[in-house]
């Protein structure tokens, strides 16, 4: 007899004694959690229910027992699970801070153990052409962790639900699995893990750590870019994670092979899996975006307006979210609904909003964080292939997203002849005509100006 | 069971004990008080399930026994007696009370159904002025607010230490932390950290706050009880049993900002003032804006709302670091401010959209860390 079955027997023979509040009251959420010497660990939910069994029930507890298990001499009860007998009866407090805009600890939120964020699932990311390839990659992993897609690489530019899809495959791991130990990290804060283990001698409990793990989720991996002793940390990480086939899914802002400064180990590694690249929503897709999001937030605006956002707000999901807030923002400050006018007038403020301008200075700091050098190698007379290539990057920008004058180019890059900004500009112009994956690079570099 | 009382103090002990009784559908016995008899005492007791609370009273026990009554109708009626000496006698479930020219009887439960009230054995425990406690918890204790998805948050934390007790609580919008310096260091032999539900603590000020002289703490791995000793005798008088809350409260330490980026001092009178004023004007999303800039002697306080108008006032302050523009929630200002005494005041801002901090000046123990608004 199991002891599920011996207890089941109990409260079969206790129901007809006692009336059905009590039993209610008392036996729910009881179980047997041990048999040992002789002795039976009945597990209770509370102090309550253990001195209401030990000094009420015990007797006929005991002789229900005895008669199907002779050896038992003694019943032990133990608070386990410490539930509140009357915690379903919590009232929901009316919230003093409904408005959406209110900020709140986000540390709160995130698991300790796993570092996950139990807000990104599944079921709130939107899917269309642009995506859907790394859904239904995340999707099987989520499913099989382990045996499909290792490592799972997925990449793409700001603001597009990289980390939303990351988080949602550990969150959904652990839901499907619950012996699973999933752990989500950011590259910097395994740079950074990385130093602190080297500096304290504690090396070898961080390693310990990692191995342990099932599911390893790294997020803007980009970021070790550089980073010698952290990639080799990493690579030795992966290793065995890899070969004890534990699931390992990493994301960055651009295919493996785009990423400076990475240990060309760990980029054949990254390859040797599933690569799925988010590009840009399409313009169905972003209406789509706005009307989930709104219904989340409890809003509703007309057609015509979620449309003229998709129309202007096109290569972030990010901000089409934050357009939608203002319009929210407008919505309860006026209490009343924004018309199409309005709408404009709100996207447009926010669209040449300064953090939204480019200049000659962020278009050289993003340049030069790109492709993982210091500002001042780009600006100086090196000759360099692997800084040449950047500089005339940065001069193209300068023309094309500026229209600055070839002149004051080349005066911005310590007095360079005017010819030479005409030769870079050209010359990148003529590469893009050939090359696909320069203009995703541009692209990047374009973003990357905008976020800085 | 037959014994003889002193009317107000019957009546002190039901008014409190009447708070914890509960209405439950599924065992209605919780509505009752328990009476026993237990030498020279009279024992009254109530629970909800969560808290139980022990009374105590000196009386003449003429003959020992126990019951439940209804304790809603039994302290109303108690509060209506003239002061005199009350005589209780229960003869099978039926409490009879004598009083001067009042006689009654009350029907009542059989004490053999009422739950057992947990006991706390051999445990450690520390001694505490009641009313620096209770004090210390008012600064905090409302902040927190029911939630079944983070049970840990909907409590208050406690860590006890050898010469520090330090008490926290959070609605994850913003957060509270005070300190409690002991003068003397306890006996504890580790540190204890707890979280101890809200109601409880409320309970905790509603009866220990008026007290005075210490009570005493003992801990166990599930509940934790506050008692209070009888004025005439060794015995306790008051026994608040709580269960806590399991979980691990967060490691709230990291939202804490170390550092700030603008730092405003001022009188606290001026600036609970003008945040009252300017809420009048904030309409429905709660809003008031500050606006600062270290290059001036003053800050500034608007609000506005479009049906209502709008409202724009001036404080001198002193003014370190950048200039910053940030909205806030004007009830989460008004809740920090309200708990700080000092006549002035600092508050921290971390850009605006960083954690902001108010604490008093000149006092390390207390700071209440609130987020703002996102700016628009």
């Amino acid at each position: 007899m199991t002891n599920e079955e011996l207890w089941q027997a109990v409260l079969a023979q206790i129901q007809l004694n006692i009336s059905q509040a009590n039993f209610a009251t008392w036996f729910r959420g009881t179980e047997i959690s041990n048999i040992k010497e002789g002795t039976v660990f009945v597990s209770v939910p509370n102090s309550f229910s253990k001195e209401w069994m030990e000094n009420k029930y015990n007797k006929p507890i005991f002789k229900t027992i005895h008669e199907l298990n002779k050896e038992i001499k003694e019943i032990k009860y133990n608070v386990e699970k410490k539930l509140s007998p009357s915690q379903d009866i919590i009232a929901k407090a009316p919230s003093i801070a409904a408005d959406a805009d209110q900020m709140d600890f986000q540390e709160f939120k995130i698991n300790k153990d796993t570092n996950l964020n139990p807000r990104y699932t599944f079921d709130s990311f939107v899917t269309g052409s642009f995506n859907e390839l790394p859904h239904a990659a995340a999707i099987a992993v989520s499913k099989n962790p382990g045996s499909v897609y290792n490592p799972l690489f997925i990449y793409g530019g700001v603001g597009l639900g990289k980390t939303h899809l990351l988080q949602s495959i550990g969150n959904e791991v652990i839901k499907n699995f619950k012996k699973k130990t999933v752990r989500y990290v950011s590259s910097e804060k395994f740079t950074s893990e990385v130093v602190a283990s080297i500096k304290n001698h504690e090396v070898e409990a961080f390693k310990e750590k990692y191995r342990k793990i099932d599911v390893l989720i790294i997020d803007d991996i980009q970021f070790l870019a550089g980073r010698e002793k952290t990639q080799e940390e990493f690579f030795n990480i992966f290793n065995v994670l890899y070969e004890n086939n534990k699931q390992i899914i990493i994301s960055s802002d651009r295919p493996p092979k785009a990423i400076n400064s990475l240990a060309e180990r760990l980029r054949s590694r990254f390859e040797g899996g599933m690569i799925a690249d988010i590009s840009y929503p399409d313009f169905e897709t972003r209406v789509a975006i706005l009307k989930t999001k709104s219904q989340e937030k409890g809003v509703e605006f007309s057609d015509e307006i979620y449309q003229h956002i998709a129309s202007v707000v096109q290569k972030n999901i990010r901000e089409l979210e934050g357009a939608l807030n203002k319009l929210i923002a407008n919505q309860t400050l006026n209490n009343q609904k924004p018309d199409l006018e309005t709408t404009k007038i709100i996207i447009k403020d926010l669209l040449s909003s300064p953090s939204r301008v480019m200049t000659p200075k962020k278009i050289i700091e993003a340049v030069a964080e790109f492709y993982d050098l210091k500002e001042k190698e780009i600006l100086n007379v090196s000759r360099k292939k692997e800084i040449v290539h950047p500089r005339q990057i940065a001069m193209y920008l300068l023309r094309e997203e500026l229209k600055s004058s070839f002149p004051f180019i080349g005066r911005k890059f310590s007095g360079k002849d005017h010819t030479t900004a005409i030769h870079s500009y050209k010359k990148i112009v003529q590469e893009l005509i050939k090359d696909k994956k320069l203009e995703e690079e541009i692209e990047l570099i374009k973003e990357r100006v905008l976020t800085i | 069971m037959e014994l003889i009382i002193i009317k107000d103090k019957l009546r002190e002990g039901l008014n409190i004990i009447e708070r914890i009784s509960s209405k439950s559908l599924t065992l209605p016995i919780l509505n009752n008080v328990l009476i026993s008899t237990n030498k020279n005492f009279l024992n009254l007791a109530a629970t909800d399930l969560e808290i139980g609370i022990n009374w105590w009273i000196l009386s003449k026990t003429i003959k020992e026994g126990k019951i439940t009554i209804p304790s809603r109708l039994l302290s109303s009626f108690i509060n209506l007696l003239p002061n005199k000496n009350i005589e209780f006698l229960v003869r099978s479930d039926v409490l009879f009370i004598n009083c001067e020219n009042y006689k009654t009887k009350i029907k009542g439960l059989s004490a053999d159904d009422f739950p057992i009230i947990p006991k706390i054995n051999e445990s450690d425990f520390i001694f505490i002025d009641s009313y620096l406690l209770c004090q210390s918890l008012n600064s905090v204790a409302d902040i927190a607010v029911p939630s079944t998805t983070r049970p840990e948050i909907s409590g208050i934390y406690f860590l006890f230490q050898k010469n520090q007790i330090t008490i926290t609580s959070t609605d994850s919008f913003r957060l509270g932390e005070k300190k409690l310096l002991l003068k003397n260091t306890t006996s504890l032999k580790k540190d204890y950290s707890l979280i101890i539900p809200q109601k409880t603590t409320k309970e905790v000020i509603n009866i220990f706050g008026e007290k005075t002289g210490d009570i005493k703490i003992y801990f166990s791995p599930n509940q934790i009880m506050f008692e209070y000793p009888m004025p005439e005798t060794t015995h306790p008088q008051i026994q608040l049993i709580s269960r806590l809350i399991e979980g691990e409260y967060p490691n709230y330490q990291e939202i804490i900002p170390k550092k700030f980026t603008t730092q405003l001092i001022m009188d606290k009178a001026e600036f609970l003032n003008q945040i009252k004023t300017a809420s009048l004007f904030s309409g429905k999303v709660n809003e008031v804006k500050i606006k600062a800039d270290p290059k001036n002697k003053e800050f500034s306080i608007f609000s506005q709302s479009a049906e209502i108008g709008e409202y724009n006032s001036i404080i001198p302050a002193k003014i370190k670091g950048e200039p910053v523009e940030i909205a806030f929630n004007h009830r989460f200002l008004l809740d920090g401010i309200l708990t700080i005494k000092s006549s002035e005041i600092i508050l921290e801002l971390n850009t605006n959209s960083g954690p902001g901090v108010l604490k008093p000046v000149g006092d390390d123990s207390f700071l209440y860390v609130v987020m703002p608004i996102r700016a628009s």
